[in-house]
């Protein structure tokens, strides 16, 4: 289990435990945290996913790859280097302690 | 066959309280079909938001029924709770089964399959078609602009996403009137004969597609189907086949009843239409509410472990139904639910179900529905449903009007 932090835009933290091989994304909906939507659950087809990868930890994580690119054009809020689609982060305990930060709005 | 009949109580299983069993005639009923959508809001006033539904039709299965967003939403996103084994009501051959696919494969296996044509549907891959598409919509409009009447369903609704869809699968155009009438025998005969019948002519059909597409392949769907490698190994016959019925069914059916749904709507509501050609920026939203209020259908799912949802214990093998579009017309998530509002914020609606098995054309749909509903407003902005006529909508698991007469 890798301990991941989702900070909402309001600035209220939840710490929870994600599976190894488990998506930040499905770390969020089953932890029913709000600011994660998943509409199309995973399948890099909605943009409702979207999180912002604490600055400390984007070495480790890496920038948002092309097609996520593509995606991310469609969200909601404000787009930055930091922009990942959260179901395309897949947790492993190189991760542990993980803080992503999440946007205003996912749609 | 009508709604309010007393539950068959014999086929209720013991584990369901006999104060949530109700008979409610959803898809047949005559309340039902006297205005589906306004009924299905009702549900929330005149159901409990679970309840036990015993099977009132022939092919329909006893299945719990869910109206909330919350309780949908909460069925879609956990496949390993919910799955969609033997939940979708089609008849097929037990000798030589094939599945759905990819929504019949539970996950992680299906994303393999969704994987292949995901590209092709997204936003950027289905912008693609909008300029056929727009030029298909103006294309079925010059044929009745200036006789001052049409009957939408047939002149439109009904060939415009049989175009898309043989365009996009590969297929020649000349095959579209074989296309109309193969789905309307299958999809909407009360006659089984018919839908057997049908289903024996796609089957026919589609197995010869497959076996040229195979010799002489193109950049075309059913091509990029038959050349996948999920696993690194291709797809047997019987999974491609059981892909590209599923795309047939999964993409006829539900555009045309939606924009059967959507312009009857429009010819009823002229300060509306106006609203909306006064307003080409806010298209995207105009679009999302339209799809809220004209959910044509519903998503059903297994029961794989015993759980509780809402104090309702449910057991393993129970069928769930999610009512999509009472959900989409939930208070507790929309506002005034039945208002069409283009300036409602902007929430995820249940249209396209959600979660793994989320509709892979949802993009596509969209875009099609924005492209009709502005080409359509700009060539004959004013229009109503023809003086005298009365709807009536198809019973069955896609929600739309039979026929749609319109003058202006």
């Amino acid at each position: 289990m890798t301990s991941v932090t989702y900070v909402e835009f309001n600035g209220t933290a939840h710490t929870v435990d994600v599976p190894e091989g488990t998506s930040v994304m499905q770390g969020a909906i089953d932890n029913n945290i709000e600011g994660i939507v998943a509409e199309c659950g995973g399948g890099m087809a909605c943009a409702t996913c979207h999180c912002y990868v604490d600055d400390a930890w984007m070495d480790k994580v890496g920038p948002a790859t092309e097609p996520e690119h593509d995606m991310l054009e469609f969200s909601a809020s404000e787009t930055r280097s930091t922009s990942r689609l959260s179901c395309q982060i897949i947790v492993s305990d190189k991760l542990e302690g993980l803080v992503v930060h999440l946007p205003e709005a996912q749609f | 066959m009508g709604s309010q009949t007393t539950p068959d109580m014999s086929r209720v299983p013991e584990h369901v309280p006999a104060d949530l069993v109700r008979t409610i005639g959803l898809t047949m009923g005559p309340e039902f079909l006297a205005a589906p959508h306004a009924f299905m809001a009702d549900l929330h006033r005149t159901q409990p938001p679970i309840f036990f539904n015993p099977a009132e039709a022939e092919q329909a299965k006893d299945a719990w029924m869910l109206t909330k967003y919350e309780d949908c939403y909460y069925v879609l996103r956990h496949p390993e709770i919910f799955s969609t084994r033997g939940a979708t009501p089609f008849p097929r051959d037990p000798d030589n089964p094939f599945k759905f696919i990819p929504l019949e494969i539970d996950p992680p296996y299906h994303r393999r399959y969704r994987n292949i044509l995901a590209p092709r549907f997204s936003p950027q891959g289905v912008g693609a078609l909008e300029g056929y598409i727009r030029d298909l919509a103006n294309t079925l409009i010059d044929d009745f602009v200036d006789k001052g009447e049409c009957e939408f369903t047939t002149e439109f609704g009904r060939p415009l996403p049989v175009s898309v869809f043989l365009d996009l699968m590969g297929l020649p155009q000349d095959m579209r009137d074989e296309f109309v009438s193969w789905a309307v025998g299958l999809l909407h005969s009360q006659d089984r004969s018919v839908a057997e019948e049908s289903m024996m002519n796609i089957v026919t059909y589609l197995q010869q597609v497959i076996r040229e597409k195979s010799e002489n392949p193109d950049d075309k769907v059913i091509s990029t189907i038959i050349q996948a490698k999920p696993d690194g190994q291709p797809m047997t016959g019987q999974e491609i086949f059981g892909f590209v019925l599923f795309l047939f069914i999964g993409g006829l059916d539900t555009v045309f009843a939606t924009l059967n749904n959507v312009f009857l709507w429009l010819a009823q509501n002229p300060e509306r239409r106006r609203e909306i050609i006064d307003s080409p920026e806010n298209i995207s939203n105009i679009v999302e509410e339209l799809l809220r209020t004209n959910a044509v259908t519903f998503s059903g799912r297994t029961v794989e472990q015993d759980c509780e949802l809402r104090g309702v214990k449910m057991k393993k093998n129970d069928k769930v139904t999610c009512i999509l579009p009472a959900a989409n017309f939930d208070a507790d998530i929309f506002e005034n639910p039945l208002e069409v509002n283009f300036h409602r914020p902007r929430k995820p609606i249940l249209s396209f179900a959600g979660g793994v098995h989320s509709c892979m054309g949802a993009h596509l749909a969209r875009l099609e529905m924005k492209v009709c509903i502005t080409e359509f407003l700009r060539r004959i902005p004013d229009f109503q449903v023809r003086e005298g006529a009365r709807i009536e909508y198809w019973p069955g698991g896609v929600i739309g009007p039979k026929l749609l007469p319109l003058t202006w």
